[in-house]
């Protein structure tokens, strides 16, 4: 290529770029109107999504979710409680949800994202009310002793669909939970059993409670799935920029027998008719089922 | 946000049954091999990575052994309005751990040691007006925390494009006894006599912070400084070699 082409390239590339800056609304229909957004994807499709489990050995479960360029890290602490009177045989979940300012321009130490609790209260609505986890295994000894298991999901790089991003790790953390072998001791407190057998004379006195119950059996697994809508147009698994220009944002969670756990409309200028709503719903029908046979491939374990 | 927030107050993680920890080593079994098996003055492998983090300006994600750290770094961007102005630019550190990167404590002088570490190198004159947020997290603590999010600090830095008089640097080193271990894991750090942290910027030769705590001789003051100085300048390589690719790499995409 000579050289008089390449600077008309490089000139004709900054215009494109700056015009993206200035009229971004614009710069997003163009590209829509020819059904295809600024990253190549075509409206319906969800970004490359890579879940990778047990990343934190200080934890009791943890899992990485990337969708896209928005990473989200989940890990599971459990720790020994007393139920209440009222559930005496189930356990208990606490879900958290962080955006520290290293995920974002726009959050700064001391000034917490707003978006942070919203997040943390629609996960644990989520979660808890999917019934992907019955409180009941959660339960060691009835009345005097349940888990208590804290989810703490950390933002490391927001790029739009961030609770798209943050179930799926939360669900992915929940599928990596080992939970730690214990045994009741003389005063009626629950105490670790180390599997190495450090102490073999102590360890096999004391009978473990949980021995076969390592592992939580989910069922109804939730999947989720951002869309914006803007005018006639869906896109699905919005980025940050997206997210930035268009408002009107839509999110479905359905759980593996694709029936509706949750459907968020949060305001926006765009009026969700029912025939939009179906298409949404359809799109997260087709997302859950990727999801999936994501999480499905590591669960050969 | 707990489910049932009555029953949250009352939870205790389960503890082993009986918590004695042998000393690491004593003075006198000289061949003994470090928790994880390094030699004594073997540090732990580095792995580095730079462009963690898409929306800053520069990332870096750091992990020594299990110590693994994130590190962004955001602008130079306006300061904030309160803020008087000042002819050459600003540096804003800030070190924070996640609930589950270790059962200690969560280390609030942190944020101050990096900001000191970093502000000797940073030419803060090529940014005036303006500040650069240096924000770390800790995913996970292994042993010599603030020497990683040094180091990752300054790849992050380079990463975004901010001026520097060369790479920062840092390494510890423990001292147990009369024997000194650099790069040491928590283990080790929770039986230490004495703790040497170093900062310094391997090309110039010149050292930015040392922290010394605990019980040291002035000869093995001396067998420290010269453990760290060659560890950093060993460290700093390997991050000069982690930017060469990187930018090899952005290279070969356009």
């Amino acid at each position: 290529m000579g050289l008089p082409d390449s600077t008309q390239d490089l000139s004709s590339e900054m215009d494109v770029d700056a015009f993206r800056r200035i009229f971004p609304l614009r710069f997003f229909e163009r590209h829509l109107s020819e059904s295809l957004r600024p990253d190549a994807r075509p409206l319906g499709k969800a970004r490359d999504t890579i879940v990778n489990l047990g990343l934190v050995s200080t934890a009791d479960g943890s899992a990485l979710a990337k969708i896209g360029s928005t990473t989200m890290l989940a890990a599971i602490r459990m720790e020994v409680m007393t139920p209440s009177t009222d559930s005496p045989d189930e356990g208990c979940i606490a879900i958290e949800f962080h955006m520290p300012p290293i995920c974002s321009p726009t959050v700064r130490p001391g000034r917490p994202a707003e978006a942070a609790p919203v997040i943390s209260k629609r996960l644990s609505d989520t979660i808890l009310s999917s019934g992907m986890i019955d409180l009941k295994e959660l339960c060691l000894v009835s009345g005097k002793a349940a888990w208590m298991s804290y989810l703490d999901i950390y933002c490391l790089d927001a790029d739009g669909s961030l609770f798209d991003a943050a179930l799926l790790s939360a669900v992915a953390a929940f599928s990596n939970l080992k939970i730690p072998v214990v045994a009741l001791n003389d005063n009626g407190r629950i105490v670790a059993i180390n599997g190495e057998g450090e102490e073999e004379s102590n360890a096999s006195k004391k009978e473990a409670v949980n021995k076969e119950k390592r592992k939580l059996t989910l069922k109804n697994v939730p999947s989720s799935l951002t869309c914006i809508l803007h005018k006639s147009y869906i896109l699905a698994d919005p980025t940050a920029e997206e997210e930035s220009i268009m408002d009107t944002l839509v999110t479905v969670v359905l759980d593996s027998s694709d029936q509706m756990v949750s459907f968020y409309k949060s305001g926006g200028n765009v009026l969700a008719y029912s025939s939009a709503i179906k298409s949404c719903v359809e799109l997260a029908k087709k997302r859950g089922k990727e999801l999936k046979q994501i999480l499905g491939e590591m669960d050969i374990d | 946000m707990a489910a049932k927030q009555g029953a949250a107050a009352t939870t205790y993680s389960p503890k082993p049954l009986v918590r004695t920890r042998p000393p690491i080593f004593k003075d006198s079994d000289l061949d003994w091999t470090r928790p994880d098996g390094r030699g004594f003055h073997q540090c732990r492998p580095a792995l580095l990575q730079t462009g963690a983090v898409s929306s800053a300006s520069g990332s870096a994600y750091a992990e020594f052994g299990n110590t693994k750290v994130i590190v962004s770094v955001f602008g130079p961007r306006e300061s904030k309005k309160a803020m008087s102005y000042s002819d050459v630019g600003r540096l804003n550190c800030d070190v924070t751990y996640t609930t589950f990167a270790s059962t200690g404590t969560d280390h609030k002088e942190f944020s101050s040691m990096l900001h000191k570490a970093l502000e000797g190198v940073i030419m803060m004159e090529s940014f005036p007006k303006t500040t650069v947020d240096v924000f770390a997290l800790v995913l996970e603590s292994g042993g010599s925390d603030l020497p990683v999010v040094i180091s990752c600090a300054s790849l992050a830095l380079a990463d975004a494009g901010i001026m520097m008089y060369d790479l920062i640097t840092a390494v510890s080193v423990s001292c147990i006894g009369k024997s000194l271990m650099i790069d040491p894991v928590t283990e080790e750090e929770g039986c230490e006599d004495g703790s040497f942290t170093m900062t310094c910027m391997p090309s110039r030769y010149e050292i930015t912070q040392l922290t010394i705590t605990g019980e040291w001789t002035t000869p093995n003051i001396n067998e420290a400084m010269q453990l760290c100085l060659d560890a950093c300048s060993k460290l700093g390589e390997i991050m000069r070699d982690c930017l060469k690719q990187a930018a090899s790499a952005s290279e070969e995409l356009t």
